[in-house]
């Protein structure tokens, strides 16, 4: 009987309320927890409004079940869409650009991540999860070939010509590893202030051709053939393997290796374990080039149109919440995701982060030195997953031996298609 | 059939207690069937009519437009040459696992049916690979064959000083996705060719062994035959295995690579169709090829049917 009385009481509290879905891809305790701690805390201060978290699987599997679900009329009033997803949600119109739904003042906003979602003047998403490409480097392995472990290469010719020492020195670990992965190589784009897509990178209009052909393209797959043409480099093999290549680095079989900073946690502990000093340095890039910064890849929060006024506010006040200067600064500590607010990281200078955690800095330096321009604000893509799977595959092809033109004239032709075939959805 | 019309008809009253036994009402029987007809109709039928029906559209699930295209996307696909790799290894794929698997599976659980010390243990081992999940069994073989940290490479290189690059050497990546599926249904084929092999009596291989026939012989000569039965099941199942559930193993081990022509080399119809749906989001091309797929299967059903059956012995 009291039972009831406690179910029919809740049952009435929950009337009362609005329900916020969020479907998020943090599977992890850690993650998952966090944004669950975040909700529970604006729950107990919006006693009106009750956000419910929810880990929906990957990337692809959100997307389409959010899209689905808004068909039934039923969508989650808040969606962790992945930046290549973009186009996509955009494309969708399921959502409704946060801007619209009231006055947000995003100047807090780190310039070249609100870059990224501001798509035709409008804030379409907000940003949440951002990261982008790093240097890690072995200082133990540099120290014992005879290299200097406070001066990484920034350059694609300072690394070939410490491979080159490595290899002489033979220390029983290859150069340099990372994993294949067509998100470094647009970041590779942007720093040479290439876009990857005509029209602004599908900014001003819709993408109809890529750029892999471009002289940026070129040089870059350079680099990779001549890494393997002296076998200075080393990978598992499969594509997009971040873990595997992550394996290679904390096992001491490489010096170098190039990913996400978020998992400069991950790897921080590994090297621990392994008992080697790990570094952390910019994106080595082309020689001779000026640097114009990453492109912030990562996801954002997009929230569902056709929700009732409340349930739209609330929404976005649990997304402004949860990305508040406090709580970003609190996520970054624990993931090594950026916090994407200039406020979170006067913050954590104050708190004195950086100098427990210097590793981190060189990440913030690349992401606030960023020029914004269309080739750093990432590309619109709706062939997204294709195109860069293209890429991936046409790299691999010259690691093979295949000749880096005739590769990048086939993967072009290939990434044209697939833009067309994409476009052609909306004759 | 002529021969059995041909019989005279037994009396009426001697089939009577038999064909008693029917239902009164004409309905009730199909009220009894009527849950599995529920259960197809919903999870089977109503899904592979929508799948016809998608494959003739151009259809992006996100976008969630359709528009008319006829045969377009299947004639797209049936004259793009990399869809023509990718189901011509998918042929020689599912030739090598099914064949290779079974002969292994065939010849481990004879082995593992003769009275020997430890029989019980061989055979659990045996069986043990099928309990794990092709996720598991994926990072495993992902593991065990990573070349710079693999425990296989670190023990060929210390044995006889080569590191092959069993991921992005194409045949070599080929050879172990074979390998790996092999492997995984290993213990499904053990248990069935365990519960036939102890199912023939014992006497045809005393009889066997008393005209004096080898091991070897009554093995080929007697075993054999007398699996076939089994066999023929086997190898449909292995088929639908090797074609379908090709997936987990590829999508973790190998993730449809290393590039090789046109594609990558272990990019198999079911994880082209995984591609296409539910990476690039192009659900009627999807469809198109989950139709395509369909045809195969009945086209390699009824084949194997025909000719299969002829050389299959069903004893006494």
């Amino acid at each position: 009987m009291i039972v009831m009385l406690a179910l029919g009481s809740a049952a009435q509290l929950a009337q009362a309320q609005t329900t916020i879905e969020f479907w998020h891809t943090f599977g992890d305790a850690k993650r998952g927890g966090w944004i669950q701690d975040r909700a529970d805390e604006f729950n107990k201060l919006h006693p009106d409004l009750k956000v419910v978290p929810a880990f929906k699987g990957g990337d692809n599997e959100l997307i389409s079940a959010t899209i689905l679900s808004a068909r039934q009329g039923n969508p989650p009033a808040i969606s962790q869409i992945f930046e290549g997803g973009s186009q996509l949600a955009l494309d969708s119109g399921v959502f409704q650009p946060v801007s619209a739904i009231k006055n947000v003042d995003f100047s807090d906003y780190i310039k070249p991540v609100i870059n990224f979602y501001t798509i035709g003047g409008k804030v379409n998403s907000l940003p949440f999860n951002s990261s982008s490409p790093v240097l890690y480097y072995n200082k133990t392995l540099m120290k014992k070939a005879g290299l200097n472990p406070l001066r990484p290469p920034t350059t694609f010719g300072a690394l070939l010509s410490d491979c080159k020492k490595i290899q002489a020195a033979n220390i029983g670990a290859s150069c340099f590893g990372m994993s294949i992965n067509g998100w470094f190589i647009e970041n590779w784009l942007a720093e040479q202030g290439q876009t990857i897509l005509n029209n602004d990178n599908g900014r001003s209009g819709r993408a109809t051709t890529s750029n892999l052909e471009s002289a940026a393209a070129k040089t870059i797959f350079n680099f990779f053939k001549t890494l393997q043409d002296n076998k200075y480099y080393s990978y598992t093999g499969k594509l997009e393997d971040y873990d595997g290549s992550d394996a290679i680095f904390n096992n001491q079989k490489v010096v170098f290796h190039i990913t996400s900073t978020s998992k400069i946690g991950n790897n921080s502990d590994a090297a621990k374990r392994a008992g080697f000093s790990l570094g952390v340095a910019r994106l080595p890039i082309p020689d001779n080039t000026k640097r114009n910064g990453v492109v912030l890849g990562g996801a954002s929060l997009w929230i569902a149109k056709n929700l009732s006024k409340e349930k739209a506010e609330g929404a976005l006040d649990f997304a402004l919440y949860m990305t508040n200067t406090k709580n970003m600064a609190s996520w970054h500590q624990l993931t090594g995701y950026y916090p994407v607010r200039q406020s979170s990281i006067n913050l954590l200078k104050e708190q004195g982060w950086f100098a427990k955690a210097p590793l981190q800095l060189v990440a913030f330096n690349q992401q606030t030195d960023t020029v914004a321009s269309p080739a750093t604000a990432g590309a619109l893509n709706g062939a997204g997953p294709e195109t860069r799977k293209i890429t991936e595959q046409a790299l691999q092809k010259v690691l093979n031996g295949t000749p880096v033109n005739d590769a990048l004239s086939e993967a072009k032709a290939r990434a044209d298609a697939a833009l067309a075939d994409y476009n052609a959805n909306f004759k | 059939m002529s021969l059995i019309s041909r019989r005279p008809r037994p009396p009426a009253a001697a089939a009577e207690p038999q064909e008693r036994a029917t239902f009164k009402s004409p309905v009730l029987p199909w009220l009894f069937l009527l849950p599995t007809f529920i259960i197809l109709a919903v999870f089977l039928y109503y899904p592979a009519v929508r799948t016809l029906r998608l494959s003739l559209y151009r259809a992006n699930i996100i976008l969630g437009n359709e528009t008319f295209e006829g045969l377009g996307q299947f004639a797209e696909l049936l004259s793009s040459p990399v869809y023509h790799q990718v189901i011509l290894q998918t042929l020689i794929y599912c030739a090598l696992v099914v064949m290779l698997g079974l002969l292994l599976a065939m010849g481990l659980a004879w082995l593992a049916s003769r009275p020997i010390a430890g029989a019980k243990f061989y055979r659990l081992m045996l069986i043990y690979p099928y309990a794990l999940s092709p996720a598991i069994a994926g990072t495993i073989w992902l593991f065990l064959f990573n070349p710079e940290i693999g425990v296989i490479n670190n023990v060929l290189s210390s044995l006889i000083g080569v590191r092959p690059r069993w991921l992005d050497n194409p045949l070599l990546a080929f050879g172990l996705v074979v390998l790996a599926a092999i492997w995984k249904g290993l213990g499904y084929n053990v248990v069935f060719y365990l519960a036939a092999i102890q199912n023939i009596p014992g006497e045809v291989s005393e009889a066997a062994a008393i005209d004096g026939a080898t091991g070897w012989q009554a093995y080929w000569k007697v075993i054999f035959p007398l699996l076939s039965p089994m066999t023929f099941f086997l190898v449909f199942t292995n088929l639908i295995y090797a074609l379908f559930d090709s997936f987990g193993l590829v999508d973790i081990l190998t993730r449809g690579g290393p590039v090789y022509g046109q594609t990558g080399i272990t990019t198999f119809l079911i994880y082209q169709l995984y591609e296409d749906g539910f990476r690039n989001f192009k659900t009627g091309v999807a469809a198109a090829e989950a139709v395509l797929m369909l045809i195969m299967v009945g086209v390699i059903t009824v084949m194997q049917f025909r000719y299969g059956n002829r050389r299959v012995h069903y004893g006494a």
